[in-house]
């Protein structure tokens, strides 16, 4: 029995494996190709705090698209907490502690209005979230200005101290990428976004609160985001109100790479992890190999084409089956 | 036992997290400071093939960067015989072009040319320089980053003679906006500039600032709205690459040209030829192949050492380059544009 679990078969359809070997595949060749450059700690180090802010909004991506929805108002809510946050922190002279709950407030609210919007109203999510996308982008450009810098150093020290010569954001990607994996394998709260995803007539039926539950996951994916903002302003020590611009697209690709599925029901938040992992691996060896600019959005396209065509062969074979 | 043991387990680990805790420094400042480390930046005596200069800088394919910023900085090190590398986002992303600068920072290049496109970037700087690299920003000055140098603009003097030429235009009278990238602080320099330069004419109505997004068709959106909403809309002054096409797209499609009176920045072949059609009256240009091919210059310099100022710069913690350049403005109008048309 333990032998058929691990078959080339199992192995394609498990997307966090296949992903993981993928990974670890790279990582090897790029090893070989680049000894001095790639595989140093300094590098490694370098790559997982890139990769913790999208990775800390895609938790959130995965857990909406799990449920059959997707938000692309994030990157807007990334620039919108950590501009709140520095504007109080800034003009108003706010602790620091406050700022941030504001921040956090500020994000969590979008989120709830969107949820609330598209769950009751039935506004439909890409039109929703499109719209929200510039309405907070444009208070993320009101409160952060030309950029709001000067921060007390205690809002500097949530992003910028170092653990185990890891910088914070990366331990607060882990925390997060592992407590809510927990959360959504043991949950039945959580549990429920698969059925809504899958069958969302069925799930209703069977007596899930579909309205509510979507709402409340629009309102987890903003505090995400929000958090993702507060924690970027802080290790750039700065407030723009140019973050987050393409953050959508970068994490529902991560997203998708990591197993998610457009028509939801599908992903793990592992998955999520890994999808971003490997982007920022595959972006990690194209600065290494000093690819230019124009040749990167191109190979990143690519692989997100080759990532959605590779799930639809999947899933003719398994049909076949 | 079990307790004991995971409590043990606990107890050394929480040591172990604790001790290797490392908090930021409180006071993160240091522009135009004495550099005093031992080995304050990487040198070498004699140059090599293999010797690399990197450009991070965002929007890579923009125009403006394209044939004047890159082309420049190509030219500089196909001349002096070293690679030169250009890398940055395609779109205007200043943490990626952040995060592309923090991972180049491993592979200790020759030197860093950066782009000063945000204020943000200043930590990424910082780090650059304590890993002893020589970097230089160009374009906008970045505060407390630490950069051996800065090479650029003033843009609130490109802000304050658009401004005073705009008045000059409009005799001291009438209406007037301004576009360009809201939020940039170099852009924000400049509105603070031209404001400045109108103030002394009370008759100016100032209508205020509109975000174009660096994007021809939203300037020239906006430049239409305010013609539609004002008719005695007097004029308009842009200040990213894409606000003078798009404004003139607007004024000569409402059938305004010399009506409407538009300044702009940049000298793109397609804004001299709205200057020669009549268009835009006129247009202040940046000496941006004087940032890079200068500032690579300064890069390779600092680290050959070709102008000592004592027996070895790098351990005395001086930068043997100019701390600051400031390049200056280029201004056209329909008496002189024919001698930048190539």
């Amino acid at each position: 029995m333990t032998t058929q679990k691990f078959t080339l078969n199992n192995i394609l359809q498990d997307r966090v494996l296949s992903l993981s070997l993928t990974i670890v595949f790279l990582m090897l060749v790029l090893t070989l190709l680049y000894p001095t450059q790639f595989a140093t700690w300094d590098n490694f180090s370098q790559v997982l705090l890139n990769l913790s802010i999208d990775t800390i909004v895609a938790v959130g991506m995965m857990i909406l698209m799990i449920g059959g929805m997707f938000d692309l108002s994030v990157g807007s809510v990334v620039a919108f907490s950590g501009g709140l946050a520095g504007y109080l922190m800034y003009h108003q002279d706010l602790p620091v502690a406050l700022a941030v709950l504001a921040g956090l407030s500020g994000a969590t609210l979008v989120g709830l209005v969107n949820g609330w919007l598209i769950a009751r109203i039935g506004i439909n999510p890409m039109i929703q979230t499109l719209a929200m996308m510039g309405i907070v982008r444009g208070f993320a450009l009101m409160l952060s200005g030309a950029g709001l810098q000067n921060f007390p150093w205690e809002f500097i020290v949530i992003g910028q101290s170092k653990l185990l010569q890891l910088q914070t954001p990366v331990w607060y990607m882990l925390f997060i990428v592992l407590g809510i994996n927990f959360l959504v394998q043991r949950t039945t709260f959580f549990r429920r976004y698969y059925f809504i995803g899958g069958n969302e007539r069925a799930a209703r039926l069977s007596g899930i609160q579909v309205e509510r539950m979507k709402i409340w996951a629009f309102v987890i994916s903003a505090l995400l985001a929000g958090i993702a903002g507060i924690l970027l302003s802080s290790r750039l020590g700065a407030a723009l109100s140019t973050s987050g611009r393409g953050l959508e697209l970068r994490v529902i690709t991560a997203v998708i790479l990591g197993g998610a599925s457009l028509a939801g029901g599908q992903g793990r938040i592992l998955g999520a992890f890994l999808g971003a992992l490997f982007m920022a691996i595959i972006n990690n060896a194209l600065i290494i190999g000093r690819v230019s600019g124009y040749w990167q959005e191109v190979i990143l396209g690519v692989i997100l084409i080759l990532a959605v065509a590779m799930d639809q062969l999947l899933l003719r074979r398994v049909s076949r089956k | 036992m079990l307790i004991q043991n995971i409590s043990r387990t606990l107890l050394f680990l929480l040591i172990l997290v604790c001790g290797s805790c490392e908090l930021p420094p409180r006071n993160q400042e240091g522009t135009g400071k004495a550099i005093n480390t031992q080995e304050a930046f990487r040198t070498a005596t004699t140059p090599s093939a293999d010797e690399e200069y990197i450009m991070v800088t965002t929007a890579i394919n923009l125009p403006l960067y394209v044939n004047h910023d890159q082309a420049a900085f190509k030219a500089w090190g196909e001349k002096k015989g070293v690679k030169t590398t250009i890398l940055g986002p395609a779109e205007w992303d200043v943490p990626t072009q952040i995060a592309t600068l923090e991972q180049v920072i491993p592979s200790r290049p020759a030197g860093l040319l950066i782009n000063g496109t945000d204020p943000g970037i200043a930590q990424a700087i910082r780090k650059a320089v304590a890993a002893g690299i020589p970097t230089v920003v160009y374009d906008s000055e970045i505060p407390n980053s630490n950069r051996h140098c800065f090479i650029g603009s003033d843009w609130y003097e490109m802000g304050y003679l658009q401004g005073k030429r705009m008045a000059q235009l409009l005799k001291g009278k009438g209406k007037v906006a301004v576009m360009g990238i809201l939020g940039m602080e170099n852009m924000e320099a400049g509105f603070r500039g031209f404001l400045d330069a109108i103030k002394p004419f009370p008759s100016i109505e100032y209508l205020g600032k509109y975000d174009d997004k660096a994007n021809v068709e939203t300037a020239a959106r906006i430049a239409a709205d305010l013609i539609s909403a004002h008719p005695d809309l007097a004029g308009m002054a842009g200040f990213d690459s894409n606000s003078g096409p798009g404004m003139a797209l607007a004024v000569k499609e409402a059938n305004r040209i010399g009506r409407i009176k538009l300044t702009t920045v940049d000298a793109e072949p397609e804004h001299l030829k709205l200057v020669q059609a009549g268009v835009i009256d006129y247009l202040v240009g940046q000496k941006r192949e004087l940032f890079t091919a200068l500032g690579a210059q300064f890069l390779y310099d600092m680290r050959h050492g070709t102008l000592q100022l004592s027996a070895n710069d790098a351990k005395a913690g001086v930068v043997p380059i100019p701390r600051t350049v400031i390049t200056g403005s280029i201004e056209i109008d329909k008496t002189n544009f024919a001698q930048f048309i190539q």
